[in-house]
């Protein structure tokens, strides 16, 4: 893949919007630790990162005009958007309030969201002094 | 993205009330008078939270959906104080102190994982800025 081709510059945009979603998920999880009866929800990350992993590819061989991710599940790609439809993450036991909200691997997620969206701002930055170091023709 | 912000702050002010509650009832673990002076024990306030951020008309978040006063007291055999009743027992706040420290320390503890939601979209946010710059 060229890095200054439009792919790279769409893939990571698409990246940075999913992270901002899914940022506002993993918040409601966090602020909802106390709520009795509520079940942490989220959205399938594997889902995403594949659908767009073909997208890219199928970009890269011309057989789509751009990169066009295919919705996937809990992720659909409107225009510019990305909406999530979060669900059940399910992965832990029920405490006697009825939540299932598991503090440590939702923080973590958190994280990891965050370095995700950071990661894809900082090559979309080192995207950008690229070109205007072309545009100047000096590094 | 800024919705982020709202959502964490939910959070944020769910656990303050929460822990206002708590502190209410610490303070008034002996208190049987009400304002105006008249015979009224002191009811165990607890927070019910509920899905959903009301100010924000947004589904994700939390709010505060009650504040629930307690019904029951801690009936203490104290024959001749002036607020026994004709069995000698007075009706004190049914606050237990170790159950609202415990809840304190949750409530707090809550309270800064809201905060690391914060921080960590703040940080988000700046290289989203980084971009601009």
């Amino acid at each position: 893949m060229n890095g200054l081709d439009s792919t790279t510059g769409q893939t990571l945009e698409t990246v940075m919007r999913f992270a901002a979603a899914r940022q506002a998920i993993l918040a409601h999880d966090i602020a909802n630790s106390s709520t009795p009866g509520f079940r942490a929800v989220d959205v399938p990350v594997d889902a995403f990162q594949r659908s767009l992993s073909e997208a890219v590819d199928a970009a890269r061989e011309g057989r789509t005009d751009g990169l066009q991710p295919e919705h996937t599940e809990g992720v659909r790609f409107e225009g510019d958007r990305v909406v999530l439809e979060p669900r059940p993450r399910g992965e832990n036991i029920l405490f006697h309030d009825r939540t299932d909200a598991d503090a440590d691997r939702i923080l973590a997620d958190l994280a990891e969201n965050t370095l995700a969206f950071r990661a894809a701002a900082e090559l979309y930055r080192h995207r950008t002094a690229l070109i205007l170091s072309a545009i100047r023709e000096r590094p | 993205m800024y919705g982020l912000f709202d959502i964490s702050t939910s959070g944020l002010v769910a656990q303050r009330v929460r822990l206002e509650t708590i502190a209410s009832n610490l303070a008034n673990q002996e208190t049987l008078l009400d304002a105006q002076g008249r015979f009224s024990p002191w009811r165990r306030r607890s927070v019910e939270f509920a899905v959903g951020d009301q100010s924000h008309g947004g589904g994700l978040g939390v709010h505060v959906a009650a504040i629930q006063e307690s019904d029951t007291f801690d009936l203490r055999f104290q024959p001749g104080h002036p607020y026994a009743d004709t069995e000698g027992y007075v009706r004190y706040p049914d606050v237990d102190p170790v159950i609202e420290q415990i809840d304190a320390l949750d409530a707090v503890r809550a309270y800064e994982a809201n905060i690391a939601a914060v921080e960590a979209s703040k940080s988000m946010f700046s290289s989203a800025l980084g971009l601009l710059a």
